[in-house]
């Protein structure tokens, strides 16, 4: 199965381990990723406040990258994700916007006509893999793996658009997680948000709200957080030392990209799967594996 | 061309298997069945739960079950509620977590009954409303005609209108500020929170207001501080889409009447014009200019695990993504 591919700024940047494991495991899952090279960034969640027209453009040629290809768009960020969604929704229902951005994307000779499917890795997990295909494929079970699922905002609201439900009823993370071996836990903090979109100029929000989080799986008993977003990784693992000082308390808890977990459980090393590029090390979840590996579990 | 965005199935797993479809809310109870309701009370000094048990009858609501509790159980229950009808937004509370209208949610077998967060609390359910009002009435939300009135009927467009009158299908029931986790967080930020946001963008996004008069609102609302949950528009039993079509385009107001406010959104957007990308460093760098650099221990440790890479942030490489994005981020371009 072929995808086209659109990793999103901080699967470049920040949270490169993140691309290189999506890549891997895709081909271990056999699907063909074809990495739109010319995709721009989606604008996050500031261009489509302050300008919105160069919103649309910016996102509605990513869609037409993918329809020239003839092949669905697989994203791994949950802010990229819902930005596409919502454009393809705007372009779809609005003529004038259509005919208009068709117009400008015209001059590098692209059209987007409304026909790319946009999927986020973990749907395609469930969709086009499925959960029995999945678990056929597991060569390594994490079996009894404590994991809390982290799912952040963008791939579950707004609600009832895109056929989300209500945060409460979300089980996409913690299916696939069984289906690795994992036991999810409960915790309050599966559904809320990290604060991201307001930590380039203040990181304070993000600090307070992910330190809850945190806090929150650690009681539940987690391992391991997993999360299908690098923005909520970033907080998450990238902030984690600051969150420690503001709750005076260590928190040491890995926090693995959905595909470096996928990955694990398909057999790939954690040396494979960047997993030592984190900034909380993950050496909880890699001894785990080792031990599974060794039978010791 | 599909009519509407692409469904995704696996976006959609969850509530059938939870068994939390309306349907099936509506048959799991049946007459005479014993619900079990816990509710938090408070007398002003000490805050406890009771809990009640109470006779289940047909398309009970919540409402329904605080006033079988009054009347038989504990008449000292103190809650809110008028009209019954989801109208004028006095009996929110929250449900087992959620904020949901007393009016309006069908009873669930075991519930725990909670007052509002973020307000502080009356007694039992009852919360006192004066924080939002005095947010309301500091943003001066009504409108100043730019130009005289000319006359019944006014030339508005529906388009003109169409983010101010989904403003204006709010019952200020404060769903939303409950839900708010910015809100839950007090003082730490000047965010006025989305139902004080949605009153203002009632007479803000109208186009007949005055832009001196929005800007001196819009300049108290700390409305970058949002961080995009969506939170807000999942309580809101009126259904009105807080996030894309109120709180966004006050953002692109104050971005344009008050642009001291949106410098870091225009930092990003200078910079996936000129790179295609964002990269991380000279997004920080830009908005905190050398105050990034303060916390060097940090910065090091970003450095080690490969986060950061200044080469790249400093000696900018031309990708196959900048002429793309320069084209279409051009204003004057964009304009028809």
């Amino acid at each position: 199965m072929k995808f086209a591919y659109y990793p999103g700024c901080s699967a470049r940047s920040t949270c490169a381990e993140l691309n290189v494991a999506t890549h891997r495991v895709a081909e271990k899952l056999g699907l063909e990723l074809l990495q739109l090279e010319s995709a721009t960034c989606t604008g996050a969640r500031e261009l489509r406040a302050i300008d919105p027209a160069g919103f649309y453009a910016l996102n509605i040629r990513i869609l037409a990258l993918a329809e020239r290809e003839s092949m669905p768009l697989m994203t791994v960020c949950n802010t990229c994700t819902l930005n596409l969604l919502d454009a393809h929704a705007a372009f779809v229902s609005d003529a004038d916007l259509a005919g208009a951005v068709n117009g400008r994307l015209a001059e590098e000779g692209l059209s987007y006509s409304g026909r790319t499917r946009i999927s986020h890795f973990l749907w395609v997990l469930h969709e086009d893999i499925g959960m029995t295909r999945l678990r056929e494929m597991v060569v390594n079970p994490l079996t009894g793996l404590s994991v809390a699922a982290f799912y952040g905002c963008h791939i579950t609201r707004p609600p009832a658009r895109y056929g989300f439900v209500d945060s409460r009823n979300n089980i996409a993370l913690e299916r696939l997680a069984e289906s690795l071996g994992c036991r999810p836990i409960e915790y309050s903090g599966r559904t809320e948000c990290c604060g991201f979109h307001t930590a380039a100029h203040d990181e304070k929000v993000a600090i307070k709200l992910t330190g809850q989080h945190i806090l929150s799986a650690k009681t539940g008993g987690a391992q391991a957080m997993i999360t299908p977003c690098p923005l909520c990784h970033t907080v998450l693992d990238g902030f984690q030392r600051e969150i420690e000082k503001d709750l005076k308390q260590d928190l040491d808890m890995p926090v693995l990209h959905l595909p470096q977990l996928v990955g694990l459980a398909l057999g790939l090393t954690p040396e494979e799967l960047n997993i030592d590029r984190h900034m909380v090390p993950a050496g909880a979840v890699t001894n785990f594996v080792a031990n599974t590996n060794r039978g010791l579990t | 061309m599909p009519a509407i965005a692409p469904a995704s199935g696996a976006s959609q797993l969850g509530q059938a298997e939870n068994r939390d479809t309306l349907a099936l809310r509506n048959t799991r109870l049946t007459p005479g069945d014993t619900i079990v309701v816990r509710v938090r009370r408070y007398d002003g000094a000490d805050a406890r739960y009771q809990s009640f048990k109470v006779p289940y009858r047909k398309y009970m609501r919540i409402l329904d079950a605080l006033n079988w509790i009054a009347e038989n159980e504990a008449t000292d229950l103190a809650f809110r509620w008028i009209c019954g009808s989801k109208m004028c937004g006095s009996c929110a509370l929250r449900m087992n977590g959620r904020e949901v209208l007393a009016c309006w949610e069908a009873v669930e077998p075991v519930m725990t009954i909670e007052p509002l967060r973020n307000l502080p609390v009356i007694r039992d359910l009852v919360v006192d409303r004066a924080p939002f009002e005095d947010k309301v009435a500091a943003l001066e939300p009504w409108l100043e005609r730019n130009a005289a009135y000319g006359g019944f009927p006014e030339p508005l467009s529906h388009k003109q209108m169409k983010n101010a009158s989904k403003a204006l299908d709010c019952i200020g029931c404060m769903c939303c500020y409950s839900a708010c986790p910015v809100i839950g967080l007090g003082d730490l930020t000047n965010f006025a929170g989305p139902a004080p946001l949605v009153q203002l963008g009632q007479t803000a996004l109208d186009p007949r207001n005055s832009p001196d008069k929005v800007r001196r609102s819009l300049a108290l609302t700390g409305i970058f501080n949002c961080v995009s949950c969506y939170k807000c528009e999942e309580a809101c039993p009126a259904a009105i889409p807080i996030v894309t079509q109120v709180i966004e385009p006050l953002k692109a107001k104050a971005a344009e009447l008050v642009p001291a406010m949106a410098g870091h959104a225009r930092s990003l957007r200078d910079i996936v014009q000129s790179r295609g990308f964002v990269d991380p460093g000279a997004l920080v760098l830009r908005v905190k200019g050398l105050s990034a650099l303060a916390n060097l221990p940090r910065i090091l440790r970003l450095l080690i695990r490969g986060k950061i890479n200044p080469l790249k942030t400093f000696l900018f490489v031309r990708t196959a993504a900048s002429a793309p994005a320069r084209r279409l981020l051009n204003k004057k371009a964009a304009a028809p």
